[in-house]
């Protein structure tokens, strides 16, 4: 990653239009000393927004899309892979060619449901193998030359969002995707303690004091405006979440557990449109038999409790799921029973309303590599984003793309 | 030199000066400041905890026996957790504040993760030896480090089949910088660095059959070259100064990057990559104390920690609570996100980590209550919650006031708040500060703790 860029795009993201960021705190920290805000902001409601949500689900570190959904008629695959290509008879086949990892169990039910539509080959044009610069692609949706200081889902909220919790990342920190020019989502893995820790009387003093002067300042106005953000949407992401539950059992993982929220919230009625969240630890470069494996069946088995949760409470035909990968790895395996950084790989999206169910397109030519050895792309990742934005979510995809892209199909 | 001066050199070079520090210290002028700086931190003491636990786990047996090997791997882990509660008291106590202070800056720039104690012991104390040291060497000492050839699989690198992580991350992320090296530059080093790989004790050894000894063409060179020949290629190249001096101006000084101040670092770090002249150049430099420059950066939580911590001593009855905090701000030593370390900066600060930060002095300190002259209609349940149920404490803590009142004994209270809150203070807030009772220092130093301000430094 280069420090620079880095450094660029920090400043950036913070530098803000010094009308619109006053005019923005100023109502929030008003609201914040109107008691019945939350219930104005009911009424304000989703109308604006509408009423469908996205889901995006990062496996980090590169999965290996050919052991995920494996290519199981192709002696190339094979050839490439002799202690890591996954026999055929351990695999749950679904074409001619291609079939589930074995772990993937649950996925197939929703494959033989309709609810699953997977895109081969998704990737970009002179594709990028650090994980931080492909993240950091994927994320602001950029070209593999081009440096952007804000992510596609932070564009989504400038452009026709109000509130942090517009979008929601369930996680610690939050990633370069919710970060816009004028908005940041806001990151909170349980609602619960982020509105406990919001609600303390010496902070509210401290902001009642707080003068537009701090809000200019670099660093600190940083400091000032996201505490004053933090502290509005703490209380009404607490106030939602009290009002919703989970009807299903989730394996008792972290990745799991994000889902769990992310569902409760989703069934809340909470005015998000976009919620991320992310597996990690896909970094295969040795031994990645076992290790994928077990991340895989998390993946699965947590994405199939959550549409079940979904299901049951009315949610699911308004909520779309996408999961992608920063990039797929080496067609060929390394000397430590693992893989390479690779470029395209296979996405997947999970819904009710997918009009091409099943397998989007197929996968790319194991005999043309690029250079690297690696598989070229066929679909651009930023087609995909465009096809969400324009036909889920609604809203001129080329404003927030910065670019227009052919739509795809699938929804 | 200014009391102000001397206190972001030591925020900047350290963890904050004491009281007695920056009085001392402010009678003398800049050179002499920081020339004791530096000739504080000439020696080298190494960070070395009692392993003995261990002792009877550490043969070569270990390699054949599954059961002892996972007894190993869980010791191996709480010693890593030990290990780092035991860095962050270091950094607390320490003398030797400048090379502390690199050996944490290196420590996110060599990003390394490892789960065998003894490998991440060694690695700590090479970061803490070269931490003022001559780059090459470091650069050259890191790439045959136990750990590191494990985290970027330079051990899995064989001439047969190459692996390219080690060589792709010592040029995006340790020397050069994204875009200042080709696809085919990367294959080629990777090369040069097969066949390494490190024995049992965890000293560093080539395995002969699988280096490539054929030759290989780099930034234009044709050699038989091996990974020594290649970084000091690298170092041919001025980017890498450049590189460098951005990371460090970015980290010490501002993270508004002044190009025409790096390239300045860079000329003189080029010369002969000498760490310590480069950060000598920097405190003595007159651009270093612009007001642009004090006060602007935001604390990591470990600078947080640790500064807090100087102020008031405190010692946590467990070690998981030490852990736990840090995990909540973002930042577990031992435990970096991904090779590329923490951001730092801005990417500190969200919804969460901001209200816990703020939280967090009076939490510590003083059961997580806040001391207010008026009191507010949330506080009762915030109280309830953490200081009535035990079970509900966040942390489990002493707090060796005693040691403040002696430290800040002979400071007014007024200027406690210079001593603490690094940038200027608006109107506002000192306005509200005025409406505080500021009869107890102990307590006004938990309000400033609790301001926006206080996470500058």
């Amino acid at each position: 990653m280069c420090t620079t860029y880095v450094i660029t795009r920090i400043s950036n993201v913070l530098i803000m239009d010094r009308r619109h960021f006053l005019k923005q705190s100023t109502l929030a920290s008003s609201l914040f000393f109107v008691p019945n805000f939350v219930k104005a902001f009911e009424n304000i409601s989703a109308k604006n927004l509408g009423y469908k949500r996205l889901v995006i689900i990062q496996l980090a570190g590169g999965n290996d899309g050919l052991n995920t959904i494996i290519p199981f008629n192709n002696d190339v695959y094979y050839r490439n892979r002799p202690t890591i290509g996954i026999n055929k008879n351990e695999i749950i086949k679904v074409t001619d060619e291609l079939g589930f990892h074995s772990n993937l169990l649950p996925l197939k039910k929703l494959y033989d449901q309709g609810h699953l539509t997977i895109i081969n080959n998704v990737g970009y044009p002179n594709p990028n193998r650090s994980h931080f610069r492909s993240t950091d692609i994927w994320q602001t949706a950029s070209s593999s030359d081009q440096y952007l200081q804000t992510g596609w889902i932070g564009r989504y909220l400038d452009e026709y969002g109000n509130k942090p919790y517009n979008a929601i990342e369930i996680d610690d920190s939050l990633s370069l995707a919710l970060k816009g020019q004028n908005i940041n989502g806001i990151a909170t893995k349980n609602p619960q303690v982020l509105f406990r820790t919001s609600q303390d009387p010496y902070f509210k003093n401290v902001l009642e004091h707080y003068q537009d002067e701090h809000l200019s300042e670099h660093n600190l106005g940083y400091l000032y405006k996201t505490m004053i953000a933090a502290e509005s949407s703490a209380k009404y992401i607490f106030e939602k979440h009290k009002t919703a539950s989970n009807n299903q059992e989730y394996p008792n993982n972290e990745f799991a557990n994000q889902l769990k929220t992310t569902a409760r919230l989703i069934n809340s009625g909470i005015e998000t449109k976009v919620f991320y969240s992310s597996l990690g630890g896909f970094d295969t470069h040795a031994n990645q038999i076992n290790s994928q494996a077990r991340l895989l069946k998390m993946y699965a088995e947590g994405v199939e409790a959550f549409v079940n949760d979904l299901k049951q409470q009315g949610t699911f035909n308004d909520t779309l799921i996408l999961t992608f990968s920063e990039f797929g790895r080496r067609v060929k395996q390394n000397a430590a029973n693992g893989t390479d950084h690779g470029a395209a790989s296979n996405l997947f999206i999970i819904g009710n309303q997918l009009k091409t169910p099943g397998f989007y397109n197929e996968l790319a030519n194991l005999n043309d590599l690029d250079a690297n050895g690696d598989l070229k792309y066929t679909v651009d990742f930023r087609s995909v984003y465009a096809t969400v934005l324009d036909k889920w979510l609604a809203v001129k995809d080329q404003t927030i793309l910065n670019k227009s892209f052919t739509k795809l199909n699938f929804i | 030199m200014k009391s102000h001066h001397v206190q972001h050199l030591y925020w900047r070079a350290g963890f904050g000066g004491t009281p007695n520090q920056l009085k001392t210290l402010s009678k003398k002028d800049k050179r002499q400041v920081v020339d004791e700086l530096f000739s504080e931190s000439t020696n080298i003491t190494n960070l070395e905890m009692d392993t003995s636990e261990l002792n009877h786990l550490v043969s070569k047996e270990l390699l054949k026996d599954k059961a002892k090997q996972a007894e190993f791997r869980k010791l191996s882990n709480e010693k890593i957790k030990d290990y780092n509660v035991f860095w962050i008291h270091r950094l607390v106590t320490s003398e030797e504040i400048l090379r502390e202070k690199m050996t944490l800056f290196w420590a996110n720039h060599f990003v390394c993760r490892d789960q065998n104690i003894f490998h991440v012991q060694q690695y700590n104390n090479t970061l803490r030896k070269h931490a003022l040291g001559n780059f090459g060497d470091f650069v050259k000492a890191i790439s045959k480090e136990s750990a590191m050839l494990k985290y970027l699989n330079n051990k899995q690198n064989r001439k047969q089949q190459p692996n390219e992580n080690f060589a792709r991350e010592l040029m995006e992320l340790f020397t050069l910088g994204e875009g200042h090296y080709t696809e085919e530059d990367i294959k080629e080093s990777a090369r040069a660095f097969t066949g390494y790989n490190n024995n049992f004790e965890g000293e560093f050894v080539i395995r002969e059959f699988q280096h490539d000894y054929e030759f290989k063409t780099f930034f234009g060179h044709t050699g038989r070259y091996d990974g020594d020949d290649i970084i000091d290629m690298i170092l041919e190249q001025k980017q890498c100064a450049r590189f460098i001096c951005r990371k460090i101006y970015g980290y010490f000084v501002n993270d508004v990057i002044d190009e025409e101040k790096v390239e300045e670092l860079a000329t003189v770090f080029y010369k002969d990559y000498n760490i310590e002249n480069l950060m000598r150049h920097i405190f003595l430099s007159d651009w270093f104390y612009a007001e642009e420059n004090i006060g602007t950066k935001i604390k990591s939580p470990i600078e947080f920690l640790v500064g807090m911590r100087k102020t008031v001593p405190v010692t946590f009855e467990k070690t998981k609570d030490v852990l736990k905090i840090q995990k909540l701000l973002g930042q577990v030593l031992l435990n970096p996100p991904n090779v590329a370390g923490w951001k730092g900066g801005k990417s500190w600060i969200d919804s969460n980590t901001i209200m816990l930060r703020l939280k967090l002095p009076s939490i510590i300190l003083a059961n997580a209550k806040i001391p207010l002259k008026e009191k507010g209609e949330f506080e009762d349940s915030f109280e309830k919650h953490y200081s009535n149920k035990k079970k509900n404490k966040f942390v489990t803590v002493k707090v060796d006031w005693d040691s403040f009142d002696k430290q800040f004994k002979n400071l007014p209270v007024n200027d406690l708040k210079h001593q603490l809150i690094i940038p200027e203070l608006s109107d506002g807030t000192e306005t509200y500060l005025k409406t505080l009772s500021q009869k107890s220092k102990r307590d006004f130093c938990v309000q400033l703790m609790s301001l926006p301000e206080y996470q500058m430094c």
